[in-house]
Order: structure tokens, then C-alpha cells, then sequence
């Protein structure tokens, strides 16, 4: 029988692996509007271990933000640019 | 391209939990660790956040955060208010001159055929209501439970956002979510917190007693307090009324922002070339 704590630091491991890629698809990803996906999913995770850490003052005011205002910014901005990412030369940028 | 991408996030996954693991089992001595229990500076605001024994301590609120938030750290939160007012402000400059209204003239826009399908509108009617009401109980409910004005504030502009992105900012300004009234709503609540902030001042300059800025409960020199409870129901002082304005000003604030984002790039240029004054 596992034990409850070491139940919730599992939890919080597992979630903080999934940020880890969600942020690195983030930067990798050419298609800004997926980025911003990625980026939300990563701030979900994050919200799940703000939650687990007992600070649910900040998981309310981190859910808006993240899952709705942030991304909808991002997203009228890149609206008003253009959806993919690249350099003048061609492709690239795959890099960082 | 694909092998690369897995070979750069393993190899990032790998140095994490390695990392983890090296800190959970003190490879850098214990220090860098939270401490299990409660610290003396913790224990101190736990002891004295609701706890009449100690008159001039408490903060006469059973939700520590907020009674730091508004009362032990009060005059942090009110500069952070003060960068959140002047990053509106900022956004406002930008777009001086464009006014939604004219822009819904000209552009002859009305809101019959705009927006997404019936399915996503008939959801958002449905949900509109619940997001405002939730977003209401936690910023009015913030000093009895985890929440407040800024928590609060930030669900309920995820409404007006919803509405603008689903029907259009024509449909918004048509139900009288203008810049007009958001600006008034976000400066109500502005004057409402330095208000707050000022209230036993002035109830000191009245009576003849001693009080300071951002006090809430009587202090030792200081007899001066707000109630924390009206006909029985705790409002714990000055933490009520700082989170119903913070709400205000932040639901606004953030709503007149998206209102200015979401209108057309095509509109905004004819407003910044000046055809539009004629």
C-alpha cells in the first residue's frame, strides 16, 4: 500500500514531467497557435501542483489566467501577425 | 528532425529527475528543502489571522492569505494594484483615438450572422451567468474562503471574453459593455480601495483618535478599527470592501483590454491613418 504523501509527490512529479515537455513543445513548436496550447497545458499542470502544494488562493487565480486570459492575449496577438514562426532566410529556428 | 526533438527532451527529462532526486536526497545539504512543519513566522499568522484573544494582532479574517494580502502586507498589494491601474492605463494610450463605437459605425456592423455556431452561442448563454456568479462568490466570499478580488476579478473577465471571441464585440458593446462604463467601473473600484485604505484616517480625524493608513483592527495606540462583523456576519473589516473593489477594477480593467485587442486590425489602422475622424 502506498502512503498518501508519497502518493501526492508522485502526482506532482508526473505533473511536473508533463510541463517539462508541454514547455519544450512550446519553445520548439513553429505553429504559434499550438505553442500556445502547449504553453496552457503547461500552466494546467502547473494550477494541479499549485493545488497538491496547498495554495489553492493561487490555483484560483491561476486557472483564469492560464487556461482563459493569457492564451486568448497570445491569441489576438497572433491574429494580428502571422501564425507560423520562421526567419527571413527559410526554415530554422528549431535550434533553441 | 523527429529522433532529435526526442533525444533533446529525454535527455532534459532525464537531467530533471536527476536533479530531483539528488535534492530530495540531499545532495545539497538540507537547506534547500522546505521545512516539514510550520515556521515561526507562519505560525505567527496562523495564531493571530481569527483569534479575538489578541485584539491588536488579529486580522479578524479565517482565511490567512487574504489577511495578508489586504491587511499584514496591505501596502504591497495596493502598489501592485497601482502597476496593474498604470499597465490599463498603458494599453489605453496605445489605442487613443479608437473609438468602438464609431468603429461599429463604419464599418456598418451589426451582430446578426457574426460569430461562431448556435451550439458554442446557446453554451455561452448558459455558461455566462455561472462564470459572473462563481467569479462573485470568490472575490465576496475572499476573506472566508481561498479567493478574493484578484481571483475574483480574473474569472469574471473570462465572461466578457467568452462573449467577445464567440459573438463579437458588436454583440458586447450592443448589450452596453462599452469603454464608457468599464472605465467608470474600473475607477469606482480604484477609489474604493484607496478609500478602504484610508478609512480609519478619516474616521481618526473625526473622532480626534489616533489611526494610520491601512489599518483595519483597533491597534494598542490606535483605538480606531472598522467592524469586523455586521449584524453577525463576519466581514472582517477593511478585507471585505478591498476585495469587492479589486474585483471591480480588475474585471474591468481586463475586459476594456480584450474589448480594445479584439477590435479588427483593419479598423484600427483607418483610426491611426485619421480616415475615420471625417
Amino acid at each position: 500500500m502506498i502512503e498518501l504523501n508519497t502518493l501526492t509527490y508522485l502526482f506532482m512529479a508526473v505533473a511536473g514531467v508533463v510541463s517539462l515537455i508541454a514547455t519544450y513543445l512550446a519553445i520548439v513548436e513553429n505553429d504559434l497557435v499550438k505553442a500556445v496550447i502547449f504553453s496552457a497545458l503547461q500552466s494546467t499542470v502547473y494550477t494541479i501542483i499549485y493545488y497538491l502544494l496547498m495554495a489553492p488562493d493561487i490555483a484560483l487565480v491561476y486557472i483564469p489566467v492560464s487556461v482563459g486570459l493569457y492564451p486568448a492575449v497570445i491569441l489576438f496577438l497572433i491574429k494580428k501577425t502571422e501564425r507560423t514562426e520562421g526567419d527571413l532566410e527559410g526554415s530554422g529556428g528549431d535550434s533553441g | 528532425m523527429r529522433i532529435k526533438k526526442l533525444l533533446v527532451l529525454s535527455s532534459l527529462i532525464i537531467l530533471v529527475l536527476t536533479f530531483s532526486l539528488a535534492f530530495t536526497k540531499g545532495a545539497l545539504g538540507y537547506y534547500p528543502l522546505p521545512l516539514p512543519g510550520v515556521r515561526t513566522l507562519a505560525y505567527w499568522y496562523l495564531i493571530t489571522t481569527l483569534n479575538p484573544r489578541y485584539p491588536s494582532f488579529t486580522a479578524m479574517s479565517p482565511e490567512a492569505v487574504t489577511a495578508i494580502v489586504w491587511d499584514y502586507r496591505g501596502l504591497d498589494t495596493l502598489f501592485e494594484t497601482a502597476v496593474f491601474f498604470l499597465a490599463i492605463v498603458g494599453a489605453l494610450a496605445l489605442a487613443r483615438g479608437i473609438s468602438l463605437k464609431k468603429a461599429l459605425d463604419n464599418a456598418n456592423n451589426k451582430d446578426n450572422g457574426k460569430g461562431l455556431s448556435l451550439i458554442c452561442k446557446t453554451a455561452t448563454r448558459l455558461l455566462t451567468p455561472l462564470i459572473i456568479a462563481v467569479s462573485a462568490s470568490i472575490a465576496l466570499h475572499g476573506h472566508l474562503t481561498p479567493g478574493g478580488g484578484f481571483q475574483g476579478g480574473s474569472a469574471a473577465a473570462v465572461a466578457p471574453l467568452l462573449i467577445l471571441v464567440i459573438f463579437s464585440v458588436y454583440f458586447l458593446l450592443s448589450k452596453g459593455v462599452a469603454e464608457k462604463p468599464m472605465l467608470v467601473l474600473r475607477t469606482a473600484g480604484l477609489i474604493g480601495i484607496y478609500l478602504t485604505a484610508l478609512a480609519a484616517v478619516l474616521i481618526g480625524l473625526v473622532t480626534g483618535l489616533n489611526a494610520y493608513v491601512f489599518q483595519n483592527q483597533p491597534k494598542l495606540d490606535a483605538p480606531v478599527g472598522i467592524p469586523a462583523q455586521v449584524s453577525n456576519a463576519l466581514i472582517s473589516g477593511t478585507l471585505f470592501f478591498f476585495n469587492l473593489s479589486e474585483y471591480l477594477a480588475v474585471a474591468s480593467g481586463f475586459t476594456l483590454v480584450f474589448m480594445l485587442l479584439s477590435i479588427p486590425e483593419e479598423i484600427v489602422r483607418s483610426f491611426i491613418s485619421g480616415e475615420a475622424h471625417e
